[in-house]
């Protein structure tokens, strides 16, 4: 080997050795999350009393929502991202499926596997809080759902109608308004009561995408609808982030449906039964103020 | 036999070089001189076989949650692919809001569905029906993994997305399924009426002295019907292979007023949903008129029963005018033989070789059982 050789070969080994301690230096992180109603874990098939404003009684069929951009906050304030891993499944990019379904008993449209963490690397360091956003990037979002890759491939997910995804899916039989269509039922056309049998559905999405009004892909949306949520005081080891469904139907009547309007909530600006319901999500709403409520940490 | 020499030439591309295996290259439009082509997406290329699987797709009720709708349920042919009622019910009995579309041409619409400017892709387009939820359609949601099963044991079904996806080896997937749909659908072009025959082909009496006069009546100032309804396929919403400049309009015909300011029913508001203009309240896309003889009822709620009724709607400048109620709905008077004559025009416009065409009919019936 001559000395050029020599120099390259230990460039190569130094250059190696530099990614490995690097490598090294990262840190394995697993965020725990979970789906609560009250003080109650969500589980398919049960029910749950004291639930919004007529203290329902109500049996959610689904339980789904996407997170992405999600950060650790440093001893020093500073937000470092959590590089998320790629496994195909779960997550992509900086998108993560959180489900907490298992398409048993009234939960028809899920899926039977289950995940309860965002899995990722972040480097070394104490990190004592979280950041992270609810929804879909807006890129991703607005890209192809026909050819999209796992889990932005769902169809349960899918709201095309809107160009984009539900970013969460909590669907709920309610004393009022109880779900009793299913897949499968014998079509009886011509019954327009059959949209008062579809029950109290909450479907977080992007909204107004064609700002613009022009034919092309969407360039914003009027109503992104993605909140960001932040704790300054989070362990990522110990600690877990409940979503939890009692919350956020603080102040809902989830036994009527207002007229003419998608059944619960799609994120529609001009559906009542959007208020205060998107404002507890942390989402402004008909100009009034948001409070974050859907989510807290559980020490 | 035919088809056999199809499919080869079809797996045959398919195993040359991905640069050979364009399959565009083995379809040709069947259109008269005067009709462009139609724009086809890069990403869908269109093949015999591909046409021939969107075409089986299209007629199969097993796309639907229990088997008992298929894209043909509101997109008859005999009807020029519209269904004749209102509006259409899903498979749990819902009812969608809106009157389901003729698809004729839909191939040279560069937005495709009532309201939505976001949809401009069949192949996009195509999941609304099979997995929406806000109506239920065809009511598949979360059930996708169950669709490709249900294909794949289907003995007609694997060759056929192999001789249509051959890049994939025919993975019956979201992707092939609203490719083939969309394939299948670009091919429903409707250009042979006998305006048609007469406007183009140069074929000066095959329409009605009536006829010419309802076409002078539809085409003036007076009645200013051309002014949303005009271009090759009578609709102010156009794309083609020799158009680069996509045309695209919306407008407010005057059919609701609940507030004195033009508020349409709120599930039915049309591009304000989408934009939150509120100039855009209750306007909807101007639908083609080709076949409009055979797409009744009319308007995007189907409120309007018969073609005189439409006639009466605009003769009267809107059912319920507004400040949003387009500009062109002036109002106008119209003599009852002169609205016998625009009626004489419209159904010049109804193509019955398209509405005949075996190319498009249902391919299963001869076949296997559903």
């Amino acid at each position: 080997m001559n000395k050029s050789g020599i120099a390259l070969a230990t460039f190569v080994a130094m250059a190696l050795l530099t990614q490995t301690a690097v490598a090294q230096q990262d840190r394995k992180v697993s965020i725990r999350f979970a789906a609560v109603i009250g003080d109650q874990p969500f589980t398919c098939g049960n029910s749950y009393e004291g639930i919004g404003t007529t203290a329902s009684k109500v049996t959610p069929s689904d339980f789904r929502f996407y997170v992405s951009g999600v950060e650790l906050i440093d001893a020093a304030g500073k937000a470092v991202p959590v590089k998320l891993d790629q496994d195909e499944r779960w997550q992509h990019r900086d998108v993560a499926l959180l489900d907490f379904e298992n398409r048993t008993g009234p939960c028809l449209t899920g899926t039977q596997e289950t995940r309860d963490i965002v899995a990722g690397t972040v480097p070394a360091g104490t990190y004592r809080g979280l950041r992270f956003t609810l929804g879909v990037p807006f890129e991703l979002n607005h890209a192809d759902a026909t050819i999209a890759p796992s889990p932005l491939n769902l169809t349960s997910l899918f709201w095309n109608w809107q160009a984009g995804y539900k970013f969460l899916r909590v669907d709920l039989s309610t004393k009022g308004r109880p779900q009793d269509i299913k897949p499968g039922d014998m079509p009886r056309f011509g019954d327009r009561a059959a949209s008062n049998r579809l029950g109290f559905a909450i479907h977080l999405g992007s909204t107004m995408c064609a700002a613009e009004g022009t034919n092309k892909a969407p360039a914003n949306c009027g109503n992104p609808n993605r909140p960001t949520i932040e704790f300054s005081s989070f362990d990522p080891e110990k600690d877990v982030v409940l979503a939890d469904l009692k919350s956020v139907l603080e102040g809902v009547d989830v036994d009527t449906n207002q007229a003419e309007s998608p059944a619960g909530c799609m994120s529609t600006p001009t559906d009542g039964d959007c208020n205060p319901l998107l404002r507890n999500f942390g989402l402004v709403f008909a100009g009034q103020p948001a409070q974050q409520k859907f989510f807290r940490v559980k020490k | 036999m035919r088809r056999a020499a199809a499919l080869i030439l079809a797996a045959a591309l398919g195993a040359a070089t991905a640069a050979l295996a364009a399959p565009d290259a083995a379809w040709t439009w069947r259109l008269p001189a005067w009709l462009p082509p139609p724009v086809v997406p890069a990403d869908n290329p269109m093949s015999e076989a591909k046409v021939d699987l969107g075409r089986r797709l299209f007629y199969d009720k097993r796309l639907s949650a229990d088997g008992s709708m298929s894209c043909a349920s509101c997109h008859e042919q005999a009807r020029a692919f519209s269904d004749g009622r209102r509006t259409p019910s899903g498979v749990t009995g819902e009812s969608h809001p809106r009157n389901s579309m003729s698809l004729a041409n839909v191939a040279y619409l560069p937005v495709l569905t009532w309201a939505n400017p976001l949809l401009t892709r069949l192949e996009h387009q195509a999941l609304i029906p099979i997995f929406g939820e806000s109506p239920v359609e065809m009511g598949m949601v979360g059930r996708e993994d169950e669709l490709f099963a249900r294909l794949a044991s289907d003995p007609a079904y694997p060759p056929r997305f192999r001789a249509a996806f051959p890049e994939t080896g025919g993975r019956i997937d979201l992707a092939s399924i609203t490719r083939a749909l969309a394939a299948f659908q670009r091919t429903l072009v409707s250009a042979d009426s006998p305006y048609d025959r007469y406007r183009y082909g140069g074929q000066a009496d095959a329409i009605s002295p009536a006829a010419k006069r309802g076409e002078a009546l539809f085409f003036s100032e007076r009645l200013e019907c051309f002014h949303c309804h005009g271009g090759v396929h009578l609709t102010d919403n156009l794309v083609h292979s020799r158009k680069p400049f996509a045309e695209y309009a919306f407008h407010n015909t005057g059919l609701h007023d609940r507030d004195g300011k033009g508020a349409y029913p709120p599930d039915n508001t049309g591009l304000v949903e989408h934009t939150g203009r509120p100039e855009d309240m209750g306007r909807f896309r101007t639908p083609s008129l080709r076949n409009v003889e055979l797409t009744a009822p009319y308007m995007h709620d189907g409120s309007i029963a018969t073609l005189e009724e439409a006639i009466a709607h605009y003769a009267a400048g809107g059912r319920r005018r507004s400040p949003l109620t387009s500009e062109f709905l002036p109002g106008f008077m119209l003599s009852a033989e002169e609205t016998q004559d625009l009626i004489a025009f419209l159904r010049a416009l109804t193509d019955r070789r398209f509405v005949e065409d075996p190319r498009f009919a249902d391919p299963w019936q001869d076949a296997v059982p559903r």
